[in-house]
């Protein structure tokens, strides 16, 4: 066979011919494919909308990495006296048993040094200086002073009110000291200023900049507020006791009430109870979608196994006719379904039209629109948990990779149901079409190549179509 | 007076419904109380038929109006019924300050929230009540009372209450309405199975072109499509990054050891005391609402007592022997159904092929078996019974609950250490990872089979030479 370079070599996809008046394709034009673009669309909708969430939570997640605003630093605990100020220095935190020790002896040290100290600072004190002194003080206790500072309003009453005292002065000192100690960088002459009351300081207190606070070197001192805390418990400890109200004995008696009024409805009702609802048929549909889904994943398990004796081999053939019948009664069902829904046939029911007709009407009026809805049942059950027990949930984690791999895992698996979707819709709308068409022509190639890899790449790649001429 | 008796009751049903979730696009709105009796039902305590036992107790009013007040920018959709006191006597059907609006207003909110449908609330009232008729209709609502209702809210209670109850009694509404608009503390990632992306459903009919649809746009879609996924993929790679850090910055910093440490909302919470507040008032709303569920659920065998007493007072509706059909429901379930059948049917083809072709090999095999094997034989085809009858449980009502089915909490944790009660990010992987191969398997046979159904009409066309891009 010779091939050979043509005039019209359909292998590029740009076709610039005006319109054809083939009656259901015109050159790339395909007839009914709104459904197409809507679901697709839609796909996009739902991608849209994913990454909004994401993005949103990035927002908040970089800034709480990066150095909090000073306005914003937490505040520690609102404690009862003149602590409670918005632009405390640092959060407080969860001392553990050996910083409750050093503590003490840092109080101690800082009594002193408060006596030392009151002679000497005045408005108006150069930072340098005083960090420089007070880094003597406070070199050994680095780690143990930002969490003494913190940790006042976990300390027992007895060490709070011993502390207090000898918070007045050196403690912005002492703080901003332990923070260059400990981070090293940052502005020298930052230091947190708290707004204290207490009339000594308050002079001196005021024109210096807070510190930034960042969670990478701050992270471990943070404490929960105790309302927050409080309510939170208090939150699970509710829903604790609602899920199991649900489970105890006394919900029988209330259980067959319900059901009880249920039927009694049901009998004492006009709308006959044979008749399925809407809401009904669609969570059936569902059902026989995943009955279909999950029968094929059987299938192709049955044909794939290898029988090694005729026992086996019987199994096998047992399983695809049992699959096979399975297969049968979900078809006929689905038939029966649509059936019902178009009403074509009622078993055992005359309609009485003369009669009825004005009833018929209103109610048919009464029930006015369709409210327009997206499947709502099928996203319910997760988003809402439809089983309301609260017992705390966890995934635990153990690294960083772990966490991505989970996270992109389950986007993989998200991004393949929708592709198969997708196929599947393609697949419905475009087959019929290709194979319909009369062959030949080059806007016919082009789509057809176009469909193929829609179809077959997933849009990603094409084949070369190329045409065999006889040589003349 | 029985009236009297009711304050109780009537007030507690309704008020327990939660609050919707602060929303920007909602507007604020004051709790509304309503200060009217039922007047159908209150006819009824006349002839005594509907009076409430002496052992009830009113519930505390006060808790719920605690809880339905609305603070700050806190959206609230509550509502509160208050009987009249010393309401007493004949009420006419048209009673001038019927119940039916308020009731009618519930029930739109109960339904909308239920379907999370964005039905707006600013639609008029008339509108709403069509609404509701037509929502409960496709739930399966069988009185045809409601449906002859008139919308403008000038009567029927009665039926509105009964419409109220029997949504209560076909679910614990209280309780999935709080777990859909719960408050989230921790960092949660959704386990389950449902396709969180894939929309199985008829999407809503979009409109863009009004002609035939150009498949260079298809391909544009696809191809955005595909844009849209990587990137979400690189931000959401991101974000599991970030919250890696956070957690492992915070660690410590929890009350609960068992979670060890913040969640970005706690952080967020910490780093931003205004949001911090907001963050508190909604859990403290939700406790109190928490509280009168559970209040709700020691109460309500009186009301379905009382319930019953109603029901039984209503005339037994006359049985509507006409169908009326479903309107719009053809068109919006036609299409979701032909993926269905069509799968059904393919997969029915397949099996029939695969069975014919096994059927003939063990044929041809069975002729030299003798009849001991016959007992293998039945207990063969008793195992393959139990088999598929566990396979059809699969997708039968209710089943497949067994997995996790609600978002988790992502906690992190040292690797190798034990750990206590949660799911390991490990299995969910593995669990994952089989999921994703499956898809993908079921994706390239659905590319297999365009492949070649398109195969065979290059086939029919002669003169043509089919290359396929290279296989990955």
């Amino acid at each position: 066979m010779e091939f050979r370079k043509l005039k019209e070599l359909p292998v590029q996809v740009v076709i610039k011919q005006k319109l054809d008046d083939r009656p259901i394709v015109r050159n790339n034009r395909l007839g009914c494919s709104r459904r197409l673009v809507a679901e697709l669309q839609d796909a996009l909708d739902t991608c849209a909308e994913r990454q909004r969430q994401l993005e949103q939570s990035l927002r908040v997640s970089r800034r709480l990495l990066r150095a909090w605003e000073p306005a914003e630093t937490p505040t520690p605990e609102p404690t009862p006296g003149p602590e409670t100020n918005e632009e405390a220095p640092s959060p407080a935190c969860t001392p553990s048993p050996q910083d409750l020790k050093e503590l003490e002896l840092l109080t101690q040290a800082l009594q002193k040094a408060v006596h030392v100290r009151k002679g000497i600072s005045k408005a108006g004190k150069r930072d340098n200086a005083s960090s420089l002194k007070s880094g003597s003080i406070a070199t050994s206790a680095t780690t143990a002073a930002a969490p003494h500072w913190a940790s006042q309003t976990k300390l027992p009453r007895g060490t709070r009110q011993a502390t207090r005292p000898a918070k007045g002065l050196p403690k912005p000192r002492l703080l901003s000291a332990g923070d260059q100690t400990c981070a090293g960088r940052g502005p020298l002459a930052a230091k947190p200023g708290p707004g204290l009351r207490d009339p000594q300081k308050a002079p001196s207190a005021a024109p210096q900049a807070p510190e930034a606070f960042t969670l990478k070197e701050k992270g471990t001192l943070l404490q929960l507020p105790m309302a927050f805390r409080k309510a939170a418990s208090q939150n699970s400890c509710l829903w604790a006791q609602l899920s199991s109200t649900q489970t105890s004995d006394s919900m029988d008696a209330t259980t067959s009430s319900k059901t009880q009024f249920l039927q009694k409805m049901q009998v004492t009702s006009g709308w006959p109870s044979s008749r399925l609802s809407a809401a009904e048929v669609e969570a059936e549909v569902g059902r026989l979608q995943k009955a279909c889904s999950l029968l094929r994943l059987r299938m192709e398990e049955e044909l794939t196994r290898d029988p090694k004796d005729w026992m086996q081999e019987y199994r096998g053939l047992l399983t695809l006719e049992g699959l096979q019948a399975i297969v049968g009664q979900c078809l006929h069902r689905l038939r029966e379904l649509q059936a019902e829904e178009s009403g074509k046939e009622v078993p055992g029911c005359h309609p009485r039209r003369p009669h009825s007709t004005v009833l018929t009407e209103v109610v048919e009026q009464q029930l006015g629109p369709w409210p327009e809805e997206r499947p709502p049942m099928a996203s319910l059950p997760c988003g809402g948990g439809a089983d309301p027990t609260w017992s705390p949930q966890l995934l635990l984690y153990s690294s960083k990779q772990e966490l991505q791999t989970l996270a992109a895992l389950r986007l993989r698996v998200d991004m393949l149901d929708q592709q198969i979707h997708l196929e599947k819709v393609l697949m419905a709308e475009l087959l019929p079409l290709v194979s319909m068409q009369e062959p030949l022509g080059a806007p016919q190639l082009a789509l057809c190549r176009a469909v193929h890899s829609l179809l077959c790449e997933g849009g990603q790649r094409f084949l070369t179509i190329l045409r065999d001429e006889p040589a003349d | 007076m029985a009236c009297n008796q009711f304050t109780g009751c009537c007030s507690l049903s309704p008020q327990k419904f939660p609050r919707a979730p602060p929303r920007a696009s909602r507007p604020s709105r004051p709790p509304r109380p309503c200060t009217r009796a039922f007047p159908d039902t209150c006819g009824r305590c006349t002839d005594g038929a509907a009076r409430v036992p002496p052992g009830w107790a009113p519930a505390q009013p006060a808790a719920w109006a605690a809880g339905a007040q609305s603070r700050g920018d806190f959206r609230v959709r509550g509502h509160r019924l208050r009987l009249r006191d010393g309401l007493s006597g004949e009420h006419a059907a048209a009673h001038p300050l019927s119940q039916a609006p308020a009731l009618w207003r519930l029930l739109f909110r109960v339904l909308s929230l239920l379907r999370a449908d964005r039905a707006s609330a600013s639609r008029a009232p008339e509108a709403q009540a069509r609404w509701v008729k037509a929502a409960l209709r496709a739930q399966g609502y069988p009185r045809l009372g409601l449906a002859r209702l008139p919308e403008d809210g000038s009567q029927g209670s009665r039926e509105l209450l009964l419409a109220l109850a029997w949504l209560l009694a076909r679910e614990p509404l209280p309780e999935r309405l709080l777990a859909q608009t719960r408050v989230r503390l921790g960092d949660e990632m959704p386990v389950c199975e449902c396709g969180a992306l894939a929309s199985p459903g008829q999407p809503a009919p979009r409109v863009d072109t009004a002609g035939p649809v150009d498949v260079r746009r298809l391909q544009w879609l696809m191809g955005k499509l595909r844009f849209r996924w990587r990137n979400l993929m690189a931000s959401q790679q991101e974000q599991c990054a970030l919250l890696g850090k956070i957690h492992a910055y915070t660690r410590g910093c929890h009350g609960d050891r068992s979670l060890g440490h913040l969640s970005v909302a706690e952080t967020e919470l910490l780093r931003d005391p205004e949001g911090g507040r907001q963050l508190l008032q909604r859990l403290e709303s939700e406790n109190a609402r928490l509280e009168a569920a559970l209040e709700w659920r020691r109460r309500e065998l009186v009301f379905w007592q009382w319930m019953d007493t109603v029901l039984g007072a209503c005339p037994p509706e006359a049985s509507q022997p006409t169908f009326p059909p479903r309107l719009r429901g053809r068109g919006r379930r036609a299409g979701a159904w032909g993926p269905v059948a069509w799968e059904l049917q393919a997969l029915q083809e397949e099996l029939q092929a695969a069975v014919g072709a096994r059927r003939a090999a063990w044929a041809a095999r069975v002729g030299g078996q003798g009849p001991e094997w016959s007992a293998a034989r039945q207990a063969a085809q008793e195992a393959v019974g139990r088999e598929l009858a566990a396979l059809r449980q699969a997708w039968a009502r209710g089943g497949g609950r067994a997995q996790p089915h609600r978002p988790h909490r992502l906690v992190r944790t040292e690797a190798g250490g034990p750990g206590g009660p949660g799911l390991r990010a490990a299995e969910v992987i593995g669990v994952l990872r089989s999921r994703e191969a499956c898809l993908e398997e079921m994706l390239c046979q659905l590319q297999e089979q365009c492949r070649q159904q398109l195969a065979r009409l290059a086939g029919a066309l002669p003169g043509l030479i089919w290359i396929p891009p290279p296989r990955r």
